[in-house]
């Protein structure tokens, strides 16, 4: 073992990962975006400019399609290298070929300008479109599986080549004579695994190694619309009231 | 062997049919193929006395039962994973850092008195296992969680082991522990080296130890 490895701006690996956790990003007059908070370090000169200042104008109507996400990102222009990281989480960089790609939002931290980023129809996430690069955080190494595979909300990174995302409940248990009991009772708890989301088709699914999420970033909300999903609150339940120690949740999504 | 390393924090497992696993709810990530999760009331095997049991000890974890067929992918908390093979031999382990493990095992309850006297039990106090700790006896596999990374130590009976309490994970074989204490005139005037309470392990077996002082 050798001591630390010393970096100056000409050893620094051109957008490339320096360790598992900081990636580094060389501008030459050109552009990324980032997220507020994630620029660890720069060598150079940048400039770090928010969005919805005026000579960012058509960047930002070109290939930043989430309003409301705005006040989260910042352009980094000018020329040096950069270093990203966030919070000791392992961080990786993606290509994308004409592709699309759809992440938590939370998770991503840079992409190239070349890219269109946009909210998607899934609440929480956003969808990169075009071709180019961008930097993704994930809690342990991200997996990739194909589908179809059925994955917890939270182990949940994105998804790439559009595989169908669909929500899956599982409550067999909750069935039958013992599950009426343990529905209504309460006694022997919930597996805590009855919601999944499902992917079919083709594409591929990323996982994280882990259920600890990443502090969600707000991705703004939808237009309150018709036909727009999470456009308007969930009408309220009329009201039974329940036992102690019921499910009660668990118990009206599935119609128990 | 049903556990397969995917990377360290996140294992994989294969479910076939008349197959069981046991695992800690929640812990799924994600699945393949047909497979349903069970809470188990019981909170592992045996009947309702091992349930009563492992209650009156504080061994009671919220535990799950996994059957189907297909592959299923286990982590939890962002904690580092180890997979321990036994092969007859006996696990001791704190049940909150139970991932998952294998049906075919056996799971029982022992009092750290029955080790030790009152000094077991102020032993389970310092490592943070309590006055019980969860075995688990068979030829299967284990999935045991870790703050940071886990090594492995032999323990031979030529050479004991000492470990911190606080990194202790768990011990597999025919492992005899102590608590030794290096209390001196310099801890009470609160200029100890924070060291002094060592774990003592000697006999035949293997000791985890994670690289962390934290608890789960």
């Amino acid at each position: 073992m050798s001591g630390p490895v010393v970096h100056d701006p000409m050893t620094l690996p051109v957008d490339d990962n320096v360790n598992a956790y900081t990636f580094c990003v060389e501008l030459k007059g050109s552009q990324w975006f980032l997220q507020k908070g994630k620029m660890i370090a720069y060598y150079g000169s940048i400039e770090f400019n928010g969005i919805g200042y005026g000579r960012l104008d058509r960047l930002v109507r070109t290939s930043f399609h989430s309003p409301l996400h705005a006040s989260d990102w910042v352009v980094a222009e000018g020329s040096g290298k950069m270093l990203l990281a966030d919070r000791s989480f392992d961080v990786n960089s993606y290509d994308l070929e004409n592709g699309n790609l759809t992440i938590r939002s939370g998770n991503l931290l840079a992409y190239q300008p070349t890219l269109a980023l946009k909210q998607s129809i899934v609440p929480g996430f956003l969808t990169l479109i075009g071709t180019g690069k961008f930097v993704a955080a994930s809690n342990g190494p991200v997996v990739f599986m194909e589908p179809p595979i059925r994955v917890d909300p939270q182990a949940l990174v994105g998804w790439a080549d559009c595989p169908s995302p669909c929500h899956h409940y599982d409550h067999g248990y909750m069935s039958g004579v013992m599950g009426g009991v343990r529905a209504l009772t309460g006694i022997g708890g919930a597996s805590g695994e009855e919601h999944q989301f499902e992917f079919v088709g083709a594409g591929t699914v990323l996982l994280q190694s882990s259920e600890a999420l990443m502090a969600e970033q707000a991705t703004g909300h939808v237009p309150q619309q018709a036909g727009v999903p999470g456009g308007h609150g969930t009408p309220g339940q009329p009201g039974v009231p329940r036992l102690p120690g019921q499910l009660g949740g668990l118990q009206r999504r599935f119609g128990l | 062997m049903p556990f397969r390393e995917i990377n360290s924090k996140m294992i994989e497992a294969q479910v076939g049919p008349g197959q069981k696993l046991f695992s800690q709810r929640g812990a799924m990530l994600a699945y393949k193929g047909e497979v349903s999760f069970t809470p188990n009331i019981q909170g592992g095997q045996g009947g309702i006395a091992s349930m009563i049991g492992r209650r009156v000890a504080g061994e009671a974890t919220p535990l799950m039962t996994v059957e189907g067929s297909g592959t299923v992918m286990f982590g939890h908390g962002g904690h580092h994973i180890q997979l321990i093979n036994l092969t007859g031999e006996t696990l001791y382990v704190e049940a909150d850092r139970l991932l998952a493990f294998d049906g075919t095992l056996q799971q029982g309850t022992m009092f750290m008195g029955s080790q030790g006297g009152v000094m077991g039990m102020v032993r389970g106090q310092v490592t943070g296992q309590g006055l019980f700790t969860t075995t688990l006896k068979g030829h299967g596999a284990v999935a045991v969680m870790a703050h940071g990374g886990v090594i492995e130590i032999p323990i031979t009976p030529q050479r004991p082991v000492h470990v911190d309490p606080q990194a202790y994970v768990a011990h597999h074989g025919d492992v005899r522990n102590k608590l030794s204490t290096a209390l001196g005139w310099r801890d009470m005037v609160g200029r100890g080296s924070g060291e002094a309470f060592q774990l003592e392990l000697s006999g035949n077996g293997a000791v985890y130890v994670q690289a962390s002082e934290e608890k789960l």
